[in-house]
């Protein structure tokens, strides 16, 4: 048994010899045919990395939300179809208290308006989107100041002309002299710089660190009153919730808390909507496998021509080495023996021309990660799949060839000159 | 029970709505340890009947019995196991693989009999040892006289230890002197107990043998036992 193994492995050694002495003799022709294959394997496993890659991005940027939160907009949830009761969105501070009273598993919630405002200090200015919220804001979507403090219920109550400025934007007022304790102009008012919030990166090209927050309070009051429709309306509200608690529970508990409070019966449109990062996560998932099929679907035809390229050169070697096929055939060669010669030297072609287009594609792919600061990451499962699915063309594209080799008559095949 | 035996056997050809008759109902028997020359015009069907009776052809009607064997009877893999472990070939243009060595083409049989490596090495050595190129295994084809070559030919037909040897016009491409040394080695292969079957034109060659075919047009047209020899076959 163990002997039969052995010889077995012995058998397809030899095969690889005589594969590397076949394509040693055509040396040229060998390298050409390989490079068919790299660029095919080069294309296909970048196009399988880029995918990953935007994928873990978006994942990142969704992380960097707040990893188990919904999102609450005042806008009607057209989703579900059915009648429309109400003339615009509704969502409220009161709702927000209400939902934090009354839902259970919350860790914290950041109500906030949102607006973009003009900074100045000493000639300097500065545009950024400020986001009017509370300290829940920090907590929700784990951000803290690095330098300073955040905004505090004191600030909130108060309605306190005080601002925390992401890196970005302190960068741009102040360089590198440390703002915190500085007076800032924001639309003419003096407001104090509390803190420097931590980096938060970007992705997408969008800088997370682009940001001013203050209470919201002093949002309303000075930026945004007007443009709301009520004294005690929200754009947005974030609902951080503690770990372990399923987001689709909370979200129907939340939809029927709120229901309750506008009184919307049946199959109405709710006049508001929920989104969790758990969806989020399941729709850019869908989206990104989308677009690496697409990728991985346009990159693939450069593999077919690799193949068809291998196939090609078989079939001239196998009509080159008729004798040979004939010979090793009275010789004892059995049809499986000659088939099998021919898929690995197939197979020993492709996977030579897989390896290079693999460190090609690491190569690539570095330099896409440092250069454009695009993540794309080839790991292990990426590079032995590479090496697989070469050999598995390899056998594909080799393998008429080799069944034809395995059919000629012998004594057809000897007398070939 | 005869070693090789033809009953009727033919082969055709379609050339052109044209039908040659290569090899036209020839039936034979060649007993263990027999050393036959088959002679014959250019197009007698020498070839074609060396051809099927090696299994590398195969008859359009006829049987071929290789040890009691029919060869009809058999797929392509136990004719290719036959040919492996009962006969070996011996060429006219030697048929070496170009760009491997003495060594490695004698070896290439035993691959088929699926032995390892080691084993390949040992006894591919031993033959060539056998017929005087031990210091040759090394060498490819291209570094050997056609003498070397068809010795190194012979050390891969002898290596699975056949019991029949087919050659067809083996010293064709050889000098006189170099055909008389491969000669030498038949008739001691003969002597050693292997039943040889050599096609040739040469009646030096065929001098050798102890009994002598002739074939004309596909037919056997005469099978004599030659006297000539000092050992006689009765
Ligand atoms: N594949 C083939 N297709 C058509 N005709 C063939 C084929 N092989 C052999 N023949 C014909 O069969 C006849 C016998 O050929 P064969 O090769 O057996 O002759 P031979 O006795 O070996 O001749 P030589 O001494 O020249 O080698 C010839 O007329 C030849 O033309
Ligand atoms: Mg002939």
């Amino acid at each position: 048994m163990i002997g039969n193994i052995r010889q077995q492995a012995s058998g397809w050694l030899v095969n690889v010899a005589i594969a590397m002495t076949a394509l040693r003799t055509n040396l040229m022709r060998s390298i050409l045919t390989t490079l068919g294959v790299m660029i095919g394997v080069f294309a296909v496993t970048l196009a399988v990395a880029v995918g990953s890659g935007a994928q873990v991005s978006v994942m990142q940027s969704i992380n960097a939300l707040g990893s188990n939160m919904a999102l609450i907009f005042p806008q009607p949830d057209t989703g579900e179809g059915g009648r429309r009761s109400f003339d615009r969105g509704r969502l409220t501070m009161r709702d927000a208290r209400a939902i934090q009273k009354q839902i259970s598993g919350i860790d914290d919630i950041a109500p906030q308006l949102r607006s973009n405002i003009q900074l100045i200090v000493a000639g300097r200015n500065a545009s950024t989107n400020a986001v009017g919220t509370t300290p829940g804001y920090g907590k929700v979507s784990n951000l803290v100041a690095e330098n300073g403090r955040f905004i505090s219920e004191a600030d909130v109550r108060s309605a306190a002309r005080v601002v925390v400025l992401g890196p970005t934007v302190a960068r741009k007022l102040f360089g590198d002299f440390d703002p915190v304790g500085e007076t800032i102009r924001i639309n003419r008012a003096p407001f104090t710089v509390i803190g420097i919030t931590e980096s938060k990166g970007s992705s997408f090209g969008n800088d997370n660190d682009d940001i001013a927050l203050m209470p919201i309070s002093t949002m309303r009051q000075r930026f945004s009153g007007d443009s709301l429709a009520g004294p005690d309306d929200l754009q947005l509200l974030f609902v951080g919730f503690q770990d372990g608690i399923s987001l689709p529970d909370a979200k129907r508990e939340m939809t029927k808390l709120l229901r309750e409070r506008y009184r919307v019966r049946g199959k109405d449109i709710n006049p508001f909507t929920i989104r969790t990062t758990e969806e989020f996560m399941k729709e850019s998932a869908q989206v990104t496998g989308i677009f690496q099929i697409v990728l991985v679907a346009i990159a693939s035809i450069s593999l077919l021509v690799g193949g068809i390229g291998i196939m090609n050169i078989m079939l001239v070697s196998v009509t080159e080495r008729t004798r040979e096929i004939g010979l090793r055939m009275a010789l004892g060669a059995k049809r499986s023996d000659i088939r099998n010669q021919f898929l690995v030297e197939a197979a020993v072609l492709c996977v030579i021309g897989g390896a290079m287009g693999l460190i090609l594609a690491i190569a690539g792919g570095t330099a896409l990660t440092v250069y454009a600061d695009f993540p794309v990451p080839i790991g292990v499962g990426v590079g032995v799949g590479a090496i697989i699915f070469s050999a598995f063309i390899g056998l594909l594209f080799g393998g008429y060839p080799a069944v034809r080799a395995s059919r000629l008559s012998p004594i057809e095949a000897l007398r070939t000159e | 029970m005869a070693l090789v035996e033809t009953q009727d056997l033919v082969k055709k050809y379609e050339l052109g709505g044209e039908t040659v008759r290569a090899v036209d109902g020839v039936s034979l028997s060649i007993e263990r340890g027999e050393y036959v020359a088959i002679m014959g015009a250019s197009g007698s069907g020498k070839s074609t009947f060396m051809n099927m009776i090696g299994c590398l052809d195969i008859p359009t009607s006829g049987i071929v019995r290789i040890d009691g064997i029919a060869t009809s009877d058999r797929d392509s893999d136990a004719l290719a196991e036959l040919r492996n472990q009962k006969i070996g070939f011996v060429f006219q243009q030697f048929n070496l693989l170009a760009r491997t060595t003495a060594l490695d083409n004698v070896a290439v049989p035993l691959i088929y009999a699926g032995l390892g490596t080691e084993a390949r090495r040992d006894k591919a050595k031993a033959k060539l040892e056998e017929m005087g190129l031990g210091d040759r295994l090394d060498h490819s084809p291209a570094k050997l006289s056609g003498g070397q070559q068809q010795r190194v030919a012979i050390a891969r037909a002898l290596v699975t230890d056949p019991v029949i040897l087919l050659a067809d016009e083996p010293t064709g491409a050889l000098d006189s002197k170099t055909s008389e040394d491969i000669m030498q080695i038949f008739e001691s292969l003969n002597e050693q107990g292997i039943t040889i079957i050599v096609v040739t034109h040469e009646a030096e060659i065929a001098g050798h043998a102890k009994r002598r075919i002739e074939f004309r047009d596909g037919k056997v047209i005469e099978d004599v036992v030659v006297n000539n020899r000092q050992k006689v076959s009765s």
